[in-house]
């Protein structure tokens, strides 16, 4: 048990946080003076725990790749907005169908093998026949992966898809030497290709990693780390705070004023790509009506539910983007509380209240109750009654997705697939969209995502999400009430700590700890 | 005492096969598709294909009907397969035994710490009924029902964690770690055994053999310990037993606060994520293990008294 070391108070400079105007970005630590020990080891609080058995399509993915075991063939970089050279050095479109990945040389696996167009052909296709396929590289998006030559990978679609390279930054995607797939399950341990190797592993409680001494990316700054699961997040907080824990991943609002008042303790927020949202259902009265959904959205104070419910860390909305996202539209503002705007609109909707509408707050976001009360309160001024049904997200979705019911609170991650919004834009809104809680549905909206999921140049693009993002606002589809951030913690001893709002890469060769 | 240990035998069969077949039922009569259930909780994704839906069920045998399945997994229970887990596809066995391990450590130096705190309040209460120490340890213990874990845990946290630095905030990893989950969970039996010893004592101190063992010479520390103190454990034992059933599958809370990986928090991800053969399993064995726990309560009570032990034979 480490005890917190006060006497060192001084010394706790706190890390900066730098948001950059370029794409969702995380906040990086900066120079405190410190220097890196590279006998250190590290122990990082993560939010979830591996759960199938780490098969890389399921979530547990995302853990192998924050604890720096897992690469892939590319990579998203937040800062530049763009992907990125990773276990690929180059790619390029050689048909409409067909993408070729030149494998980087010199890379060797932890077990000591070679990484080759063979061995990463082999991974993939193990991906693409999971039973439960990853989002970003299933067999409906992926038709095939095979090596041509020994240092180059084809991958293969079924319609032509600009985004490939996006796909292949999926951590889902994340190559394992052959020895890896021997078993009946995956194995990771000593089979990835990262500046940490996995060596043991407590089942539902944390994994273990020694540093990597021939990493193909550079000297790895830590001799080691520990990944702890922890789903509670005050548990979180807390293990940061008494320095349990050097770094602990997304920390509940609840704890904020605590750690942002805490010695030797920095808290980072970032943007995130989640929003949280009141679904409307668009496809009955009287929310098929757009003047009524504009009613409810003059009537809400979204400054006021920021800053009481969410205790400053989420951010007012201004649509179904985040301002910080490449493809939001830098005219966007928040919409401001106007009674009197609204009650005309509902006059002019002809609306009358002969019933009660109802929310639905799905008891998975604890905060989403009080969400919900604010609305409520909210709303009444306007002369809309609503009552409030606290649910769990599996017992709402059926009636939801088959379009019985109101309204319900609930939140997305943009990018869950892909560090581009294509998948949600379409899931989400098309009129075919698998995941279209709002049942909307508009021949112009479906014609731009069209346009968009054709086009390769990622700045036209961009500008065609914009457009769709202004249709959805024009038509206040749904009600967007605040971006949430992402909100790590980090002792002021970690050095060169850069925070991915999406938690995908936590520790690498860079990522550093000073003495004690 | 054989009928006894007959009616035992099939009152664990049956407890089990019951709870096995409830838990069977959980994902199919609340609301939600189990297999959405199983796919979310591997990718914690909202958008879920119908093929990959369909293709899941057939592939899992959930598909069957309900009897079907049911009948299937008793029969591989039978044989001594408790199948794998829907969302892991690892062996049940090897998720349930080191859960149990890890749980059964950490009840039984919760109510181990709980009955050497009560032993002696419950002692000293009795043998001082009525007066103030009587009133101020029955004050004091009973106040500790009202404290919940969910606002106890936190509590032991901020001051033994946050503030004093002396003791483990979370894990499962050193001795220590044992301590403040042992804490919280070790607080409400006390309670319960407190009062349970001071009213055996007091029925103990007021019955018509004591007045003659004191005739027969004995001095008062020599009857208490000879015929009070063993009459005063008799509903200890039992509590006891029904406190460690109960504490086997529900320490749900401390077992997430505390992010201890033990029975609890197993069977609450299991139902949650409609992993049927690991809550099956899961339940199957503490169903078992609190069966036996408080049939061997039953026999010890039998032995500590020898009124049961009559009504037994």
């Amino acid at each position: 048990m480490r005890k917190l070391s006060r006497s060192t108070a001084a010394l706790g400079v706190a890390a900066l946080l730098s948001l950059t105007g370029c794409g969702l970005s995380g906040g990086q630590t900066g120079a405190t003076g410190k220097v890196a020990d590279t006998n250190q080891r590290i122990v990082v609080d993560n939010f979830r725990a591996p759960v199938a058995n780490w098969a890389l399509e399921s979530d547990a993915a995302y853990i192998l790749s924050l604890s720096g075991c897992l690469e892939t063939l590319t990579k998203y970089d937040s800062a530049q907005g763009k992907v990125v050279p990773f276990l690929a050095t180059e790619w390029k479109q050689v048909s409409p169908l067909e993408w070729d990945f030149t494998i980087r040389e010199g890379v060797k696996f932890q077990d000591g093998t070679d990484l080759t167009a063979e061995t990463v052909a082999a991974s993939l296709n193990s991906v693409l026949k999971a039973k439960v396929p990853a989002r970003a590289f299933s067999p409906g998006i992926v038709s095939g992966v095979q090596a041509t030559d020994a240092k180059t990978v084809r991958v293969t679609t079924p319609v032509e898809n600009p985004l490939v390279p996006f796909r292949l930054a999926s951590v889902n995607t994340g190559i394992l030497a052959p020895a890896a797939y021997t078993g009946a399950t995956v194995n990771p341990f000593g089979h990835c290709t990262g500046p940490f190797t996995p060596v043991s592993e407590k089942a539902k409680q944390s994994l273990t990693l020694d540093r990597n001494e021939n990493y193909w990316g550079g000297k790895v700054q830590l001799a080691g780390a520990e990944v702890r699961f922890i789903t509670n997040g005050a548990t979180r907080a807390a293990q940061v705070q008494t320095g349990e824990a050097d770094i602990s991943l997304s920390i509940p609002a609840s704890a904020l004023s605590t750690l942002e008042s805490a010695p030797e303790v920095s808290v980072l927020k970032a943007d995130s790509p989640r929003t949280a949202t009141l679904y409307m259902n668009n496809g009955r009265a009287p929310f098929n009506n757009v003047d009524f959904r504009k009613a409810l959205r003059s009537a809400l104070d979204l400054e006021a539910l920021a800053a009481s419910v969410y205790e400053g860390a989420a951010l007012p909305a201004a649509g179904p983007f985040a301002p910080s996202e490449p493809w939001a539209s830098s005219e966007a503002k928040t919409p401001k509380q106007n009674l009197d705007e609204a009650k005309k609109l509902l006059a002019d909707a002809g609306y009358t209240a002969d019933r009660p509408l109802e929310i639905i707050a799905i008891v998975e976001r604890t905060e989403f109750a009080d969400v919900a009360t604010v609305i409520q309160d909210n709303l009444k001024d306007i002369g809309v009654p609503v009552t409030i049904q606290a649910k769990e997200y599996a017992s709402a979705e059926p009636d939801v997705l088959a379009g019985n019911y109101d309204m319900i609170l609930s939140q997305r991650n943009r990018l869950i697939d892909i560090a581009d919004p294509i998948g949600f834009l379409t899931a989400d809104y098309t009129c075919k969209g698998t995941y279209n809680l709002s049942h909307f549905c508009n021949e112009e909206y479906d014609a731009l995502i069209t346009e968009a999921a054709r086009t390769s140049t990622t700045e036209e693009r961009y500008k065609l999400y914009g457009k769709a993002g202004r249709l959805l606002n024009d038509q206040a589809v749904n009600l967007w009430l605040v971006n949430e951030q992402a909100t790590d913690a980090v002792r002021s001893n970690v050095l060169s700590y850069v925070q991915d709002p999406l938690s995908r890469y936590v520790l690498t060769a860079q990522t550093a700890k000073a003495g004690s | 005492m054989i009928t006894f240990l007959a009616k035992r035998t099939a009152t664990l069969v049956a407890a089990v096969l019951l709870s096995s077949f409830a838990v069977f039922l959980i994902p199919y009569v609340t609301p939600g598709d189990p297999v959405r259930k199983i796919i979310r909780s591997r990718v914690a994704g909202d958008v879920v294909d119908e093929a990959t839906v369909q293709a899941l069920a057939e592939s899992l045998g959930l598909n069957d009907p309900l009897p079907v399945q049911y009948l299937r997994w008793l029969g591989d229970f039978f044989t001594g397969d408790m199948g794998l887990s829907h969302i892991s596809r690892t062996p049940v066995i090897d998720q349930v035994l080191p859960a149990l391990g890890i749980t059964l450590s950490l009840v039984l130096v919760a109510l181990g710490t709980a009955v050497l705190v009560s032993l002696p309040l419950g002692i000293v209460a009795a043998l001082k009924q009525g007066s103030k120490t009587d009133k101020l340890i029955t004050t004091v213990t009973q106040s500790f029902i009202a404290m919940p874990e969910y606002w106890l845990a936190p509590l032991l946290v901020l001051v033994f964690a946050l503030k004093l630095s002396w003791l483990p905030s979370a894990g499962w990893n050193t001795a220590s770690s044992i301590v403040l989950p042992a804490a919280t969970l070790s607080l409400r039996p006390i309670s319960f055994f407190t009062s349970a010893v001071r009213s055996g004592m007091i029925d103990a101190l007021e019955a018509e053999h004591i007045p003659a063992a004191r005739a027969r010479g004995l001095s008062h520390v020599q009857t208490v310990l000879r015929h009070v103190v063993p009459n005063g454990l008799v509903p200890l034992s039992t509590l006891f037993a029904v406190w460690f059933a109960g504490l086997l599958g529900g320490s749900v809370i401390v077992e997430v606060i505390f992010a201890i990986p033990g029975m609890g928090r197993l069977l609450y991800d299991a139902v949650v994520n409609s992993d049927i053969p690991l809550a099956q399993g899961g339940v199957v064995v503490v169903v078992a293990l609190a069966v036996a726990i408080t049939t061997l309560a039953d026999f010890l009570h039998r032995m500590l008294s020898p009124k049961v032990s009559g009504a037994l034979a």
